[in-house]
């Protein structure tokens, strides 16, 4: 579904992307994370077709993205409505210029209305609601067309639980329906909750993919054994082999123990004390 | 094509065969919708005028000849300008909202997008010109223009040239306030310069002398034509403002196309 290959952009004198290379399967939602700059929102502008890359290939269905505008749903970062028109309006308008008409128009409606729990402030005009509800509006414009390829660019960034739970259900519904989607976070437990495929960006490029549990491998997880009168803590690649390190040399009574095996923010840790190294 | 991808096309609800005239309706009758919700600035602009032909009437028709036309005409060629406001947010408000990439990722192409958003500020030019001559005729006493035709031709190239004008603002805008205070002052400097206040014939020499560099000088003079059915004297004036939209016009393409921010806007 989406392919892209080597793919460079420049800024003046920032390159923002260097050799970017992604692909994004039917049914497959990738999670694409990264540190800020790390070149999530130029890739997301080029796939959407709002800028074209200086070298490389960006492929939507065999096409450039310019040519697969029908095919392709958008949830940019920013938040992008028209704060005197109401929700429902918006789905009308972006709704009609997919070529949805009439009862077509109705049933997509309805359904991106009760997906994303729309329908209490459908007839409020957008620039009177709250930050979360705003973020639902928009992803419902991104999905009422049933694109293809989803592009979600960080949409749960300052959501309550109920918009980030609506926005995470419907995005593994309409991955298992078969589009392809693309889902940049810096929320790492949400792509835990997607199952999703997790490709970590820096400087520009792609420089690890795979399942989180691919990508987990190695990193170390946290051993905590708290004693009557002291705590001890590890960080640790062998947990078992600490804890039994830790209660073997124990002098007190154990209180309680907690294994923590690594995580995708630990994942995020390590790249970060990377990129500082 | 993947099974996989067939699978999600299948279930789609799009109709292949709409097609650009109708994503452009749509983008006109939203755009007017837009233009609708915030309508202060077309009924102040369109109430102004009015008021001014009222009050300047006598003291035109007393100073000079030709003072009930020059009393619709004047205020008529300001408050136009005034408009440019009312094209160039119509226009800002995108940049500012983020909805203009937000459409640029829809199948609607770079003409359908900006047809959509012109076609209704240039309707609300044509608009208000019309409702202030036709005012001007009925109460304010202005002669029923002979032609017709040619006086609608006159409207529609000025509101061609404030369209191109306005458009080649917001480009170079970097907020609604920068905007307001450029019409605002433009308006104000340009009108009064080509004479809709006080005949340029009254001015003082200089000021006379430089008149025609501003657009609100030919655009009295092409509805000065228009309205006493004179074809030939409205040729000049219209070229003028023509060039004027035509040079406006290009630097806001090049602008939108090439300096709006991180991503163009066509």
């Amino acid at each position: 579904m989406l392919t892209v290959t080597d793919v460079a952009k420049r800024y003046g004198d920032v390159q923002a992307l260097d050799g970017f290379s992604l692909t994004a399967l039917p049914g497959e939602i990738v999670g694409l994370v990264g540190h800020n700059g790390a070149g999530k929102t130029t890739f997301v502008d080029i796939v959407s077709g709002l800028i074209r890359q200086d070298s490389g290939t960006v492929l939507v269905d065999g096409q450039p993205p310019s040519k697969a505008r029908g095919r392709i749903g958008v949830s940019p970062q920013q938040i992008g409505l028209y704060p005197p028109l109401v929700i429902r309006e918006h789905l009308r308008l972006f709704g009609g210029l997919a070529g949805l008409r009439r009862t077509a128009l109705k049933a997509a409606m309805d359904e991106v209305i009760q997906a994303l729990r729309l329908t209490e402030f459908l007839d409020r005009p957008t620039g009177y609601l709250s930050g979360g509800q705003q973020r639902r509006a928009q992803a419902a414009i991104a999905l009422i067309h049933r694109p293809a390829l989803l592009i979600l660019d960080e949409p749960t960034a300052g959501a309550d639980p109920e918009t980030r739970q609506a926005l995470l259900d419907v995005v593994k519904q309409r991955a298992g329906e078969g589009a392809a989607v693309v889902y940049t976070t810096h929320y790492l437990n949400e792509l835990a909750e997607l199952g999703a495929t997790i490709a970590v960006a820096r400087r520009g490029k792609v420089i690890a993919r795979g399942s989180s549990a691919e990508l987990l491998d190695g990193l170390p997880g946290e051993v905590r054994v708290q004693f009557v009168d002291h705590e001890e803590h590890a960080t640790t690649t062998d947990p078992t082999a600490t804890l039994l390190r830790l209660l073997d040399g124990a002098t007190a009574p154990v209180k309680s123990v907690e294994l923590r095996n690594p995580d995708l923010d630990d994942l995020y840790r390590s790249l970060a004390a990377t990129d500082v190294n | 094509m993947s099974t996989e991808t067939l699978s999600t096309d299948t279930k789609s609800h799009a109709n292949p065969r709409s097609g650009s005239l109708a994503r452009t309706g749509l983008l006109i009758r939203y755009n007017v919708l837009l233009r609708l919700r915030d309508p202060g600035q077309m009924i102040s602009y369109l109430v102004l005028p009015m008021v001014i032909m009222v009050v300047f009437k006598p003291l035109y028709v007393k100073a000079f000849d030709g003072g009930t036309l020059h009393a619709v005409i004047g205020p008529l060629v300001m408050f136009s300008m005034f408009a440019l406001g009312i094209v160039g947010n119509s226009i800002l408000v995108e940049r500012e909202w983020r909805t203009w990439d937000r459409l640029r990722t829809t199948k609607a192409g770079r003409g359908e997008l900006l047809f959509g958003k012109l076609v209704p500020p240039f309707a609300i030019l044509i608009v208000q010109q019309t409702i202030l001559l036709t005012f001007g005729t009925l109460v304010v006493g202005m002669p029923v223009p002979p032609s017709l035709p040619l006086l609608a031709i006159a409207v529609a190239v000025w509101g061609l040239t404030l369209l191109a004008i306005g458009a080649a603002l917001a480009t170079v805008a970097r907020s609604r306030g920068d905007l307001n205070m450029v019409s605002d002052l433009g308006a104000m400097v340009i009108s009064s310069l080509g004479g809709a206040l006080v005949p340029v014939t009254l001015m003082p020499g200089w000021v006379a002398a430089i008149a025609p560099f501003s657009p609100g000088y030919w655009a009295m003079d092409l509805m000065r034509a228009a309205v006493d059915d004179d074809f030939a004297g409205m040729v000049r004036p219209a070229l003028v403002c023509l060039t004027i939209a035509v040079v406006a016009g290009v630097f806001a393409g090049y602008r939108l196309a090439r300096g709006w921010g991180r991503s163009h806007l066509i």
